[in-house]
């Protein structure tokens, strides 16, 4: 298969970017998106075209939540349910064009070429994502029963894998789902009920002061999660938002 | 325009609650417009607007109503303009991600909404409220005020002086001239323009007398359906707040932490029943002038 | 010359442990604040560790190479962590779960670590539900077991297919509760590229920010290495991208010994390589080998046909279908452990027996199970697996089957510790898969998630206490030392000289032919013919490498192509360590299988007179001979036996 790509290229945080247009060849069907980057990248370092394209990727089986490109207007590309290293070219045709796009979003600032900060996530969820339980001193596990539909459903939102493809995704930008997902995986959970209170106000200002949009329940970010998390996530988030604040001394 | 210190999502609350009372407010507009196609001659739909005219209760809610959608414009306008900021640098590809167009516009189909409203308001709220000249209906019995009654009992019994004497038949001058120009056009309206047209002098005085002259809306919502321009206008901004409440009531509910598998199919078509009801009742009364009047 | 002292306690083994923790050595709180830590990674060993000692009030700097904790490859575990909990009341215990390791490391890994991993393997799912990590629940509230392979009992938690996922975000999350507190400060897309030695003891690293290139000086009063395994040096392996040895290598290279770099794990059930452009390579989980039959074409005809597309895998008779693991361990079957499997896999297909274009792949065929038990159970059992296959392939394995082959997965081989996981760099700590430890010759599945909790959680917050203890009167730590300048001027030098030979070929095309290499003659099967030809071909390759490699763009700003080549290059030089050590150990024993040591049905054969012994190499310089140290195993309480899955 061939392919012309579009790619944007940028030197470093501040450097103005451009697409560049590059051709492919000789791609075989069951090769990944990644991979035909890689094999993009070394012609152009082979040919002396130019310095190879910066792209984030670790585990390439769809769990480390590294990659993530904004591929033909869809974050993580053409099919459902997958990122970006699961995506299979034999999901494009033949003679394509490909546009190749970095995530777009204020908190999300691009570093080089397709490479974005994703560390507001991280600020997210030391904000309160976490149960404060130290080393140690624990009961034993057995002692915390909890229902198999409850676990189950905390174990839905807790296959977030943090790839930023709901932020991609929102028209506005909004981390919405990817914060209701750790909210809801522990509010779920009598461990993470104690703090829930607390947890969802101080993930949601810390959201808010970030810079991330707000939710208008477009629900793309549903459309495009690679790990299906759903929107009543978020419909929980609302909730836990609306007991904490109604709850709340001064 | 930033709300500093107030969560996303509790303003996003506020605009659900306010929203879900938005729409209930519509469901009972609905209800007064399609009293229009009562072929009673305005009896039901003057009683209604008469009754939300001066009932107490109503008149505070009206209050409420108009903080209501100040807050709900204001508040989404500023949530909308941060999630402008939240990605400075757009695609340059459009989404093709799978979401509902209606989700997508919101700030669009409101906008337009918004613009009916502003022409809503001057067509009638601001008539009845007498910032802007309307058409009126005016009772005869009503003209005749007590405080003529009586000047018209002291003048029989002599008692006005000439200067008194004058003014109030200047009065009765007009009074009656309205009336007459009424009866001719079957006891109702007239330009209020019509009545100003005497000199600035007299019409201080006028002012009391057409106090208890009420808005002619149900003339006033025939004679502007009738034109076409206005009713196609009005049609194409109802599609829109069709558009608009399509995703709003479902928004509502996922925004107030209601979402229940259970219950989520029935909540998305109850949002789209809802919305078509609302959008049809509305447009059927400029279609029904239009084409059966 | 023996210099290993591996500092076991005194006392029966299921006292050491307990006897050591009564007479450690204690920092009290003011003084922990005055005490600095730096932990290099962030994974389960690395996060639990920089998490446990920040609770306890040291001062840690923890360093991610990607740009969030979340992302180290312990993510990617599907199956589950073991724990002797026996709730399943099946018999199971500490000392069961001590020995099936033991066992199953083919007798090679240290008796005392691995007893005190099995006690305290019960503290870590204590700790892991507390985090909130939503492992599977029966219907009565209660944690559910699996199980696994090389066990008789259910001891297995798990949390889907997710099982490494959810530990580490609870690992993560213990972090980030640290971060928040202000005891860990986290540097994220930081590369440690040199470890300093102040006085013989471990001071502090130098780090490269890989998103502006520049070099860094961190110092502290210990370093805790817990930077994963060396798998990627084969090129093709289940690990992710980023995962490299440099880390192991600069603290070797500064003398920390390295342990049994020739213990590798490979995994049976792997989507095979399709094309040269492969990456990486996507594990299956074992459970498959539960239903699925594995076999080969019986006639070189049909391997022909297949292979042209003319024929296919459906249209093969029963009768012409060559079932080999059932036909050569009629017991286990499929089931064998995953060496034997591997190995079994190999044989067929160097016999030219392989399926796939490439001839490297076997049968996984799930059609009996399907007529057995129904499409739903299957379904049931394996959709999520059957799922991410026709994914990958296009294929889909209900109806066609499955094709497999082994992959590279584990390094058991890593940074030599005693028994506190200090290295023999006074100060310098190694955790999880970059040391040694527990696991012998060959892991079990299902233990090196425990592995890495229990030394972050349970073991190093003790241990490196222990050490601290003396620490408190060094006052703080210096980067702006002599030591500091050289080991970073050293860094700089090594990025010029790589930046500077502009030659033709691009790093990953060293890769690639490495790995071939590695996976030809140091892979599955080895020989000492085959090892010398390998460390011949390897010395080769570097000389090129040194002189042919292009790193496009510039050290001062974001640059795989460069960070790449620094791993690469030391690639090499443990490259020929492995080979060096695969050689030396003239037995077969787990994972490391040579050839020539072999019984007359093709199993392991160990030779427990002159191999029981940990091989702890001394780097010496570039292309010096490195030096031996022996540790020698001591088993008390265990009777040493022949693995036998007939």
């Amino acid at each position: 298969m061939n392919f012309t790509l579009k790619i944007w290229r940028q030197e470093n945080a501040k450097a103005k970017g451009r697409f560049e247009t590059y051709k492919v060849e000789n791609i075989s069907s069951d090769c990944s998106f990644l991979e035909m980057l890689d094999i993009l990248n070394e012609s152009l370092i082979s040919n002396k075209i130019a310095h190879p394209v910066c792209f984030d990727n670790d585990c390439r089986e769809g769990i480390c939540g590294m990659c993530g490109l904004y591929i033909n207007g869809r974050p993580h590309g053409n099919d459902d349910g997958v990122t970006t290293c699961q995506l299979h070219m034999r999901k494009f045709t033949d003679g394509e064009t490909i546009w190749i796009e970095p995530w777009r979003a204020k908190a999300f600032p691009v570093i080089r070429d397709l490479v974005v900060d994703r560390t507001a996530y991280d600020k997210i969820i030391q904000a309160g994502g976490y149960v404060s339980v130290s080393t140690g001193g624990v009961p034993d596990a057995n002692s915390i029963l909890i229902a198999k539909d409850k676990a189950d459903k905390a174990m839905d939102a807790a296959e977030c894998i943090g790839c930023g493809a709901c932020v991609a995704a929102c028209k506005n930008a909004s981390a919405m789902l990817f914060v209701s997902a750790k909210v809801s995986h522990l509010a779920l959970l009598p461990q993470g009920k104690v703090e829930a209170a607390n947890r969802v106000q101080k993930m949601v200002e810390k959201m808010d002061e970030l810079g991330f949009g707000n939710c208008t329940n477009t629900y793309a970010c549903e459309a495009e999660c690679p790990k299906l998390i759903k929107r009543s996530n978020i419909a929980r988030l609302n909730r836990e938002w609306i007991c904490a604040r109604v709850g709340k001394e001064k | 325009m930033n709300l500093p210190k107030i969560a996303s999502i509790s303003r996003k609350i506020v605009v659900a609650c306010v929203g879900l009372f938005l729409l209930v407010f519509l469901l009972v507009h609905m209800g007064i417009n399609l009293c229009l196609l009562r072929p009673d001659d305005g009896a039901w739909y003057s009683a209604a607007c008469n009754f939300m005219g001066t009932n107490y209760i109503i008149k505070v809610f009206e209050v409420v109503l108009f903080a209501a959608l100040i807050a709900h414009i204001v508040i989404t306008v500023a949530l909308q303009i941060q999630n402008w900021k939240a990605r400075p640098v757009r695609y340059h590809q459009p989404s093709k991600s799978k979401t509902s167009a209606m989700s997508k516009t919101m700030i669009w189909t409101g906008g337009l909404v918004f613009v009916f409203l502003a022409l809503h308001f001057v067509n009638f709220y601001f008539v009845k409220m007498g910032w802007v000249e309307g058409k009126y209906m005016i009772q005869s019995e009503e003209l005749i005020t007590p405080e003529l009654q009586k000047q018209y009992m002291e003048l029989s019994q002599g008692l006005l002086n000439e200067e008194e004497t004058i003014a109030f038949q200047t009065k009765m001058e007009a009074v009656n001239s309205i009336i007459t120009k009424a009866e001719a056009e079957n006891l109702y309206s007239e330009d209020l323009k019509w009545i100003y047209n005497l000199s600035a002098e007299d019409v201080k005085p006028l002012e009391k007398v057409v106090e208890g002259v009420e808005p002619d809306f149900y003339h006033m919502a025939y004679d502007l359906f009738a034109n076409k321009i206005y009713s196609f206008i009005y049609l194409i901004l109802f599609v829109a707040l069709a558009f608009h409440l399509i995703h709003a009531m479902q928004s509502a509910f996922q925004t107030l932490g209601l979402n229940h598998n259970k219950y989520n199919k029935f909540i998305e078509g109850f949002s789209w029943v809802y919305a078509i009801v609302i959008a049809l009742g509305f447009a059927i009364v400029p279609i029904y002038i239009m084409f059966f009047v | 010359m023996n210099t290993l002292d591996s500092k076991i306690p005194e006392g029966p083994l299921a006292q050491k442990w307990t006897n050591y923790k009564a007479n450690q050595r204690l920092v009290n709180p003011a003084n922990k604040r005055k005490l600095d830590v730096i932990v290099v990674g962030t994974g389960l060993a690395g996060a639990s560790a920089a998490a446990s000692l920040g609770a306890m009030g040291f001062n840690v700097d923890i360093f991610c190479i990607s740009d969030s904790p979340r992302r180290a490859h312990s993510i990617a575990a599907q199956g589950g962590i073991n724990a002797a909990k026996n709730y399943q009341n099946d018999g199971d215990s500490v000392g069961r779960l001590f020995y099936d390791t033991i066992k199953g490391g083919d007798y090679r890994a240290r008796e005392a670590n691995v007893y005190r991993l099995a006690e305290v393997s019960n503290n870590i799912i204590d700790q892991c539900v507390a985090q909130g990590v939503p492992f599977a629940r029966e219907y009565s509230g209660l944690l559910d077991n699996r199980s696994f392979g090389g066990a008789q009992v259910s001891r297995t938690f798990y949390a889907r297919g997710q099982t490494g996922q959810q530990l580490l975000l609870g690992a993560y999350g213990a972090l980030s509760h640290q971060i928040a507190r202000g005891t860990v400060k986290l540097h994220e897309r930081h590369e440690m590229l040199d470890l300093v030695l102040v006085d013989g003891k471990a001071r502090g690293i130098i780090a490269r920010d890989l998103t502006t290139g520049e070099i860094k000086r961190f110092a502290a009063h210990a370093v805790v290495l817990a930077t994963g395994g060396y798998g990627n040096i084969y090129f093709l392996s289940t690990n992710a991208m980023n995962s490299n040895g440099s880390a192991e290598w600069c603290c070797h290279k500064k003398g920390a010994y390295f342990a049994n770099p020739c213990f590798v794990q490979i995994h049976p059930t792997c989507i095979p390589v399709h094309g040269d452009y492969q990456s990486k390579l996507t594990l299956m989980s074992e459970s498959l080998r539960n239903d699925g039959r594995i076999w080969v074409p019986k006639k070189k005809e049909d391997v022909e046909a297949l292979r042209k597309g003319t024929l296919k895998p459906t249209d093969i008779k029963e009768e012409d279908r060559d079932y080999y693991l059932e036909r050569r361990y009629p017991a286990f079957g499929n089931l064998v452990p995953r060496d034997v499997a591997s190995r079994a896999a190999k044989e067929r297909c160097d016999a030219g027996f392989g399926v796939n274009n490439t001839g490297l792949a076997v049968f996984l065929d799930f059609s009996t199970a399907i007529q057995r038990l129904g499409r739903d159970v299957i379904e049931a059992r394996y959709g999520n697996l059957f799922q991410m296959y026709e994914k990958i392939t296009a294929v889909n394995p209900y109806e066609t089957p499955m094709m497999i082959y082994p992959a590279i997965h584990y390094t058991m081989g890593g940074i030599w510790v005693d028994y506190e996981l200090q290295t023999s760099i006074p100060g310098l700590f190694a955790a999880g898969e970059a040391n040694f430890s527990d696991h012998g010759a060959n892991r079990l599945g299902a233990s090196a998630l425990m592995q890495g909790l229990a030394d972050g959680y349970f073991v190093l917050p003790y241990t490196l206490q222990n050490y601290l203890a003396d620490e408190i009167y060094s006052g703080k730590v210096s980067a702006n030392s002599p030591e500091f300048d050289k080991a970073e001027e050293s860094v700089r030098q090594r990025i010029d000289a790589l930046m500077t030979i502009k030659g033709s070929k691009t790093v990953d095309y060293f890769h690639k032919k490495l790995g071939l290499i590695m996976w030809d003659y140091v892979g599955m099967g080895r020989n000492a013919e085959g090892l010398q030809k390998g460390l011949a071909l390897i010395k080769e390759l570097e000389v090129e490498f040194w002189k042919d490699v292009q790193v496009t763009g510039t050290p001062d700003s974001m640059n795989p192509e460069l960070e790449k080549a620094i791993r690469l290059a030391d690639y090499f030089e443990l490259a020929k360590l492995m080979a060096k050590d695969a050689y030396h150990r003239n037995e077969s024993c787990g994972g490391h299988f040579r050839e020539e040591y072999q019984t007359e049905d093709g199993e392991t054969l160990r030779n427990d007179n002159d191999y029981m012994y940990v091989a702890a190499w001394e780097y010496q310089g570039h292309n010096q001979d490195e030096v031996l140290h022996k540790e020698p195993l001591v088993y008390q309480d265990i009777e040493i036996k022949q693995r036998n899955y007939k």
